[in-house]
């Protein structure tokens, strides 16, 4: 059996949030919530200036502060690496969102569709132009069950008042499709693949480069990896910020 | 898993048979376990097609789900972007289904100058009123109809056929981009293009300004750049950057060189003294392929005999034609020849930059002269100068060094700085080596090298952007200088304004400076049509008609789609068709032309567009009956060779033309060497225009720029009052680059805000903290004149003290929900005319301001 995680290049990666997009429109996500971000950072003073990049999705901990906090089992980890979250069995208490230490759940505030780019419900001119059906800017695989438990895992469900978070895309891995970040990255800077695997590409970058777990004190066992540069410090500071919550 | 070139030749057969798109689609992981349950009813396709929100044409899989388009992702084979796209790309989606796009042709119902009332119309009415118009000045003076572009994606359809059978003037946008740079690449190398390395073989790289990661370069968008650059820095090239700000290059930079804007052509010739001091140069390439052992006289002049210029033989010590055979030329030194003093080029330039010591170039562009000197070693070391290489059974020059300049070309001095930058890397012999200088993605010589060298000064009346003209005789045809000449036309020996002008996807108000100027020029012209997608500012506020083109759902091509190293062809194919009432352009001004009387018989359209495409027999339109525009494209296709004609690329998306042999790569393996054209390290025509200049009684400010060396002075800013004591520069932004953009909600939520970059020394001085409003005022050194605008200050240190940044991009479309409350455009705050435009009349983007707090 595949044990997935992901390993990040931040030697190859050049900021431009393409895998931020990528994950959005392939995760139909509302505003303001990105499964993936990437920080943007300056370190030092004039002229020794630094900039360097960190995407940033979940980090599916092999030990899991969400998991443990979750009092339903919604928030759960499977056999094959991900930390997955079952939408249909989230009562949004947020414990979750608390428990990370890596800040990497949102939380739906509002009914998604109304906080989505276009609001589809109330457009007329779209239900004109798409013969009447109003479809709404979403992916129908993210409705469907995954994984050999068949959970509704996939970010899908888009309801209001419950967590959702990075799926490393189950629905594409169980198409044998990268999750959509890494599938688009221009640089080739995000490798996901099956880290129990030496042969798998993943392990190979991990296997010839020396990395780090971001916030690996925590002891949380992410199984994202980074290679090619090293964690922010107190000296880093967070430049071309996103807002992520509306 | 991405799909390799071989595995997706092999799925297409390379030309014969057609494969569904979604086979394209090759995943490489194990799946989980248990399958997911699909729905039956689901109706999943992929159409492959051509990306349209950017520069360079990546290639695309559009995925419908039930006839809705739900994501658009990268098509795996493509050479330029290879499954992968940039943010712009996939967020088009966004642009597509935008409620705010112009769903129908418009008519202005209320006087211009303010925004728009409309009434919409039908197509039929609104191309009517267009074709009368152009009937109407066409029937009294074709100078009077104007056609001005933003981008154009179908050169043939649109520059070409429909200029050519409208007999418009045509008005480009690349006076704003790159243009200066292209100038002096096709005047020293004979190449169309700017600066760009040879990435698989480069060993050090100079990245100068700001697009090495950040947004664009030379003739390839943001995508392609840097996926070559990552490459080549794990294959262990370095790369050191010239640029006011280090955001462009980030971590990439392994070197810094803080330069102070528009101070680029002093620290260019700088490093050009330091080579010849440290004694690095090919001067077999000198000697064979530049006009470097060329004699000139004490006027400036070549020493002829007949047409041929002489070099000095040192073998025989005399002046002998530059082409006889086994001459021994010499570069330096100084000789009599008929009693009068003359020195190779090689030596006058030698002894022109002599006074460029790291030292002075510390002063001018204030950056450290060892830091410098440093560059001037390592660019020295690394061009391996004496060393060859074999490629494809070719033995090679190997000069592994290059520039890669694109943007920063646009500035006053922009023309002769580029020429400073391409004689570093002619000295080092780079220019056409394996792993050098590159400027085109082939050895091909552009016409322009000839034509910018025997340019016949004409005398007035002018075109509106002054072709030939004796203050801008090597002309980018900038369209701010056309609205500054418009204000005073008989200043500049122009009689005719023009009447009518077709916008086609451009939005000068906003993309353009000086907008002042630009709002004056719009309000004198009697009528304005605009094509377009969305209500842009220009449109808003000028437009009497608006037709509203699609976005990505429609025929549009064909594009040449190199990634320098891979030759590829693609089109635009819709993977819907055009939503609302939009309509493609091809379409447009096939309707258009018939309603202007210029579309059938010889001359019309369709004649030009069989001319543009060199269709003949069989291929040839009929100049008789209106074609259709995927027929146009089938007909294409099949004079490529391609048997299937446009389905082939409605099937798979791209035609693989192969690898790009050495022999049309190279400059050294190109028969005959470089083309055949002499590379003008002197140039004695630019000498020759400034004397012709002078000698009709042109100002200084417009002849000072044209000698045959580059020569450093003070950029015209620089004469500001001392309290504008900051530069302004501006940048572009990966979200946003290259494009109308900021209205595209995924992206806006990305980058909401304009800004200013502003270094925290500078703005505690002015009790400026981060995030605060700030007022930022520039100063016109020429007319006095002030621009103001209030933007949010953002703390950088990787900002030079001395130098505030803005991005472009923000003010594109009016009344557009996503666009409301986005900020300034620099471009309120750059000026044209003279002092702001560069000899070749390309726009400068920099000017001297001060900022202070709200």
């Amino acid at each position: 059996m595949a044990k997935y995680g992901m390993v990040i290049d931040i030697s190859r990666c050049t900021g431009c949030r393409a895998c931020m997009e990528a994950c959005k429109v392939e995760n139909n996500t509302p505003q303001g919530s990105f499964f993936m971000y990437v920080f943007r950072f300056e370190e030092g003073e004039y002229p020794n200036t630094r900039i360097w990049f960190m995407p940033r999705p979940c980090m599916h901990c092999d030990n899991p502060p969400c998991v443990k906090v979750c009092p339903v089992g919604a928030r759960y980890k499977m056999a094959e690496g991900f930390t997955a979250t079952d939408w249909d069995r989230c009562i949004g208490c947020r414990y979750c969102e608390v428990a990370c230490p890596y800040g990497v759940n949102y939380f739906n505030w509002r009914n998604p569709a109304e906080s989505h780019y276009l609001n589809w419900e109330d457009d007329r001119e779209i239900e004109l132009i798409l013969d009447g059906e109003v479809l709404p800017y979403a992916n129908p695989d993210l409705e469907l069950e995954y994984g050999p438990e068949m959970r509704h895992n996939a970010g899908g469900g888009r309801l209001k008042g419950v967590v959702e978070k990075c799926t490393f895309c189950i629905h594409r891995v169980e198409n044998g499709l990268d999750p959509a970040c890494a599938a688009n990255c221009p640089t080739n800077a995000l490798h996901f693949g099956d880290l129990e695997d030496p042969e798998s590409e993943a392990s190979q970058i991990l296997h010839e480069q020396s990395g780090f777990q971001y916030l690996e004190d925590v002891g949380a066992e992410p199984r994202v990896h980074y290679v090619g540069g090293h964690p922010p410090t107190t000296e880093t500071r967070e430049i071309e910020i996103v807002n992520v919550r509306v | 898993m991405k799909l390799t070139r071989r595995e997706f030749l092999k799925l297409s057969g390379i030309t014969g048979g057609t494969i569904a798109a979604s086979s394209l689609l090759s995943g490489g992981l194990k799946t989980l376990i248990a399958g997911a349950k699909g729905s039956l009813t689901t109706v999943d396709e992929r159409t492959p097609t051509t990306c349209w929100i950017g520069k360079q044409e990546c290639g695309l899989l559009v995925r419908k789900v039930n006839g809705r388009v739900v994501k658009i992702e990268g098509h795996p084979a493509h050479p330029r972007n290879q499954g992968t796209l940039c943010p712009k790309g996939i967020s088009q989606i966004m642009a597509l289904y935008d409620p705010n796009r112009v769903k129908t042709p418009l008519l202005r119902t209320n006087e211009k100058g303010i925004p728009g009332e409309w009434e919409p119309t039908t197509w039929d009415e609104a191309l009517r009123i267009v074709g009368e118009r152009i009937k109407d000045v066409r029937a009294r003076d074709n100078d009077l109809l104007v056609w001005q572009k933003g981008r154009s994606k179908a050169g043939n359809f649109y520059d070409t056929a429909f200029v050519k059978a409208s007999g418009a003037t045509k008005l480009h946008h690349g006076g704003f981009c790159s243009d200066a740079g292209y100038r002096a690449c096709e005047y020293t190398i004979g190449l169309h293009g700017v600066l760009h390395p040879d990435f698989r073989h480069a060993r050090y790289v100079l990245s100068w300004g700001w697009n090495a990661t950040n947004a664009g370069g030379n003739k390839l968008c943001w995508l392609t750049w840097p996926r070559q650059l990552v490459k080549a820095r794990e294959a262990g090239m370095q790369m050191a950057v010239i640029d006011p700000r280090l955001r462009g290059a980030a971590h990439f930079a392994d070197d810094w060189l803080p330069i102070r804007p528009g101070t680029d052509l002093a620290m260019a010739l700088a490093l050009c003294n330091g080579l010849i001091e440290e004694g690095t140069v090919d001067w077999d390439y000198l000697r064979q392929y530049t006009n470097s052992p060329y004699l000139v006289n004490e006027e400036g002049n070549f020493v002829r005999d007949g047409d041929t210029e002489l070099v000095w033989d040192q073998a025989s010590g005399m002046a002998v034609p530059h082409d006889t055979p086994n001459v021994d030329a010499a570069l330096e030194g100084a000789f009599d020849f008929d009693g009068e003093q003359v020195r190779p080029a090689f030596q006058v330039f030698k002894e022109h930059i002599a006074e460029y010591t790291y030292e002075m170039a510390e002063e001018i562009c204030g950056v450290p002269a060892q830091k410098i000197q440093k560059v001037a070693q390592d660019l020295g070391e690394n061009a391996m100068i004496g060393s060859s290489i074999e490629v494809e059974g070719s033995v090679l020059p190997y000069r592994p060094v290059s520039i890669m300049a694109y943007h920063m070309a646009q500035q006053e001095l922009g023309f002769q700085a580029i020429r400073a930058m391409l004689m570093v890397t002619m000295l080092l012999g780079a220019v056409g080596a394996v792993g050098g200088q590159r400027s085109d993605f082939t050895w091909k010589i552009h016409g322009n090298y000839e034509k910018l060298d025997e340019i016949e000064i004409g005398d007035p009346p002018y075109n509106i952007y002054l072709k030939n003209s004796q203050y801008f005789p090597i002309n980018s045809n900038n369209s701010s200088l056309v609205s500054w000449v418009q204000q005073n036309p008989e200043n500049y020996g122009v009689d005719t304004i023009p009447e009518v002008v077709i916008l086609h996807m451009v939005n000068p108000l906003t993309a353009f400076p000086d907008q002042r100027v630009m709002i004056d020029t719009y309000k004198k012209f009697k009528f304005v049509a605009a094509i377009d997608p969305w209500l842009s500012k220009t449109a808003d506020y000028f437009a009497d008609v608006i037709l509203p083109a699609a976005t990505l759902e429609k025929y549009e091509g064909p594009m040449g789609v190199s990634d320098q190293y891979t030759d590829a062809q693609s089109l635009r194919v819709p993977p819907v068709e055009p939503l609302f009432q939009s309509r493609g352009e091809i379409d447009i001004y096939i309707d258009l032309c018939e309603h202007a009387d210029i579309l059938y018989g010889e001359g019309g359209y369709i004649d030009q567009i069989n001319q543009a495409f060199r269709f003949e027999e069989d291929f040839a339109l009929p100049l008789n009956s209106k074609p259709a525009t995927r027929d146009i494209f089938d007909r294409w296709a099949r004079s490529e060779g391609i048997e299937e004609g446009v389905e082939f690329f409605e099937q798979i998306g791209l035609h693989d033309k192969g690898s790009v042999p050495a022999t049309s790569y190279y400059g050294y393996a190109t028969d005959p060497v470089f083309g055949g054209a002499v590379h003008r390290l002197y140039g004695e025509s630019l000498l020759g225009y400034q004397r012709e200049m002078r000698a009709r009684g042109v100002d200084e400010i417009y002849w000072q720029d044209y000698t045959a060396l580059p020569t450093w002075r003070k950029p015209t800013m620089d004469l500001s009052p001392d309290d504008y004591d900051l530069y302004l520069i501006s940048f572009k932004m990966i979200e946003f680059k290259q494009s109308r953009a900021s209205q595209i909600p995924l992206l806006a939520e990305l980058a909401p805000q304009s800004f200013l970059e502003i270094n925290p020394v500078t703005a505690r001085e002015r009790d400026i903290n981060d995030g605060d409003e700030v007022w930022v005022e520039s100063h016109n050194a020429v007319t006095l004149e002030t621009r103001r605008v209030k933007v949010t200050a953002k703390y950088r240190e990787s900002i030079r003290p001395d130098v505030v940044g803005m991005p472009h991009h923000y003010g594109e479309v009016a009344r557009h929900p996503w666009a409301q409350g986005q900020g300034p455009t620099p471009n309120e705050l750059f000026f044209t005319g003279e002092g702001y435009v560069a000899n070749t009349a390309d726009q400068s983007f920099h000017v001297k301001v001060k900022v202070s707090h709200v």
